[in-house]
């Protein structure tokens, strides 16, 4: 378990995912037509899909760190008891 | 189970959790039509939905082990309860803030005081009652006790939350996929909600097992020092 | 007989200190006199014709009431340690769990009593006319006071011995009596406006079930929450 949070820290793969992920409500704008992304304007609606998106990871995301921060203390409470 | 079959079980999860978030955020944003009367916006569904039904699940969990828990006594499934109870949190909030995003454009209101979402936001509450339980009761044993209780209690909450609905004919829209005539969405919306579903179930049972075996080597330790 | 004997025997005592003392009454009654100006001064009569709010308010109120006087359900048994002797007694808990529920229903039933006398002055309220409504109206009190007291008795053992008190009550109780609350203040307005009783039986059912699943619920976890 601890080698597994370890593991997941050091994938840089993973993290790339996560950002794609996360910009990837951006991306609908490919859907409404050819005009350039710098030109249009983005609409409430699209906001709110994004941010909605980002929520979800965002919450996601702080579970992973809780738990991950907790392993740490757990890690830290067994390498005491095992060095006694 | 021991802790490398769990490392095994919960990375699986993981690795097929990530995959099929990848999917769903390809079919939303790539594949599926844009809804006609809710446009854009409509595409938060595909998330909302996802962590509404896994916030349920895992409440039914927290019930089912509390329940257990009672009757058995086993510390494990206690961990397995709070543990599905976090969990449990998380997709209700990730449900409550997303839910209010597609509302204010879909509905023209942040919040519409409707009965189903209104029990939704309780149901939050009521979880938050499972963890004050847990941490302001003077003995650590009858705290897992009382908050059993309260974990069962508040699962009751879930069926009239349902019924609510068809009392008060509420302004949320009618369930699209669990209605007696069978499925009012579009194919393609539907094998989108459905593949949500999946790669929130697999993410939420890939953190549960970490969390869990985290939690049960928290109490071994916690049990040595003492 | 005897478990019905035994549950009559835990209700009669609680009510017999509650008569003794009228620590509870006293400041419950007080409460639903003064919420009731509260309220009277915190609406526009001049926007809102405050018939039309009574029922809410009515229910408002009572629990609000109900939360000053049941949070302390237990507390009547903190002299002389008398909980712990009430638990080492050879009485079955879930009949301790229904005296409890018994004595606490009268108690709160005597006060909602009080609060629809003290409303109707207040707020020139005009009860029903015929003896159906009267019926209707006392099955809505009944039924509801049932559900609210049955949730109570259980969840105020959990401050029993907790760190945060009584104050964890209403983080408990409130989100449980939301559809308790749907149902009793629908039925209410609905009799109050002469409604025919196909439109409340409805409510009627749903307060009968919401009763049912309280009370078993709360018999059959009572003993986890009450023991040390």
């Amino acid at each position: 378990m601890i080698d597994f949070m370890k593991y997941l820290r050091l994938n840089r793969i993973g993290l790339v995912c996560l950002v794609i992920v996360v910009c990837c409500p951006a991306v609908a704008l490919a859907q409404s037509g050819g005009a350039p992304l710098g030109s249009q304007t983005l609409g409430r609606a699209y906001w709110h899909v994004f941010v909605a998106y980002a929520i979800a990871w965002l919450l996601v995301a702080f579970w992973l760190a809780a738990i991950s921060r907790r392993l740490g203390r757990v890690e830290g409470r067994v390498d005491h008891s095992v060095d006694d | 189970m021991n802790r490398s079959r769990m490392k095994k079980i919960s990375m699986s999860f993981g690795i097929l959790g990530v995959a099929a978030i990848l999917l769903l955020h390809y079919m939303v944003f790539f594949w599926v039509p844009t809804e006609l009367s809710m446009g854009i916006v409509q595409r938060i569904f595909y998330i909302h939905v996802p962590s509404w039904w896994v916030a349920f699940i895992s409440f039914g969990v927290v019930a089912l082990c509390s329940g257990v828990y009672l009757w058995l006594g086993d510390d494990r499934l206690d961990a397995a309860a709070v543990t599905a109870a976090e969990g449990g949190m998380i997709f209700t909030t990730i449900g409550l803030l997303t839910g209010p995003l597609w509302g204010k454009i879909a509905w023209g209101a942040w919040w519409t005081w409707e009965p189903r979402l209104t029990l939704a936001l309780l149901l939050w509450f009521i979880y938050l009652g499972y963890f004050l339980v847990r941490r302001s009761t003077l003995n650590p044993e009858r705290g897992k006790r009382l908050a059993a209780v309260v974990g069962i209690i508040g699962v009751l909450d879930i069926p009239l939350i349902h019924v609510s609905v068809s009392w008060l004919r509420s302004l949320h829209p009618e369930a699209v996929v669990l209605n007696p005539d069978g499925p009012t969405l579009d194919e393609s919306m539907l094998a989108t909600l459905l593949v949500g579903l999946l790669a929130y179930s697999l993410i939420f049972v890939c953190l549960f097992t970490v969390r869990y075996s985290t939690e049960l080597v928290d109490r071994a330790t916690q049990m040595q020092d003492v | 007989m005897k478990y019905l004997s035994v549950v009559w025997a835990v209700a009669r005592k609680d009510l017999l200190v509650e008569m003794r003392t009228l620590e509870r009454l006293t400041a419950m009654g007080a409460f639903s006199v003064l919420i009731g100006v509260l309220f009277h001064f915190s609406i526009d009569t001049s926007l809102i014709r405050v018939q039309t709010i009574a029922p809410s308010l009515i229910w408002m109120a009572t629990i609000f009431v109900g939360m000053l006087g049941l949070g302390r359900i237990y507390t009547i048994e903190d002299e002389n340690r008398a909980l712990s002797g009430l638990l080492q007694s050879p009485i079955s808990l879930d009949a301790l769990y229904f005296g409890k529920v018994l004595s606490n229903s009268i108690l709160l039933l005597s006060i909602v009593v009080l609060i629809l006398v003290v409303f109707a002055v207040f707020f020139n309220l005009s009860f029903p006319g015929g003896w159906l409504g009267w019926i209707s109206l006392s099955g809505v009190i009944l039924l509801g006071v049932l559900s609210f007291v049955s949730i109570m008795t259980l969840l105020s053992a959990v401050a029993v011995n907790n760190t945060m008190g009584e104050s964890i009550i209403p983080v408990l109780v409130l989100p449980l009596l939301v559809p308790i609350v749907i149902h009793t203040v629908t039925a209410t307005n609905r009799i109050f406006a002469n409604r025919p009783f196909a439109e409340i039986e409805g409510n009627l059912r749903m307060l009968a079930a919401i009763v049912l699943i309280f009370l078993v619920a709360g018999a059959s976890l009572f003993r986890f929450a009450i023991e040390e």
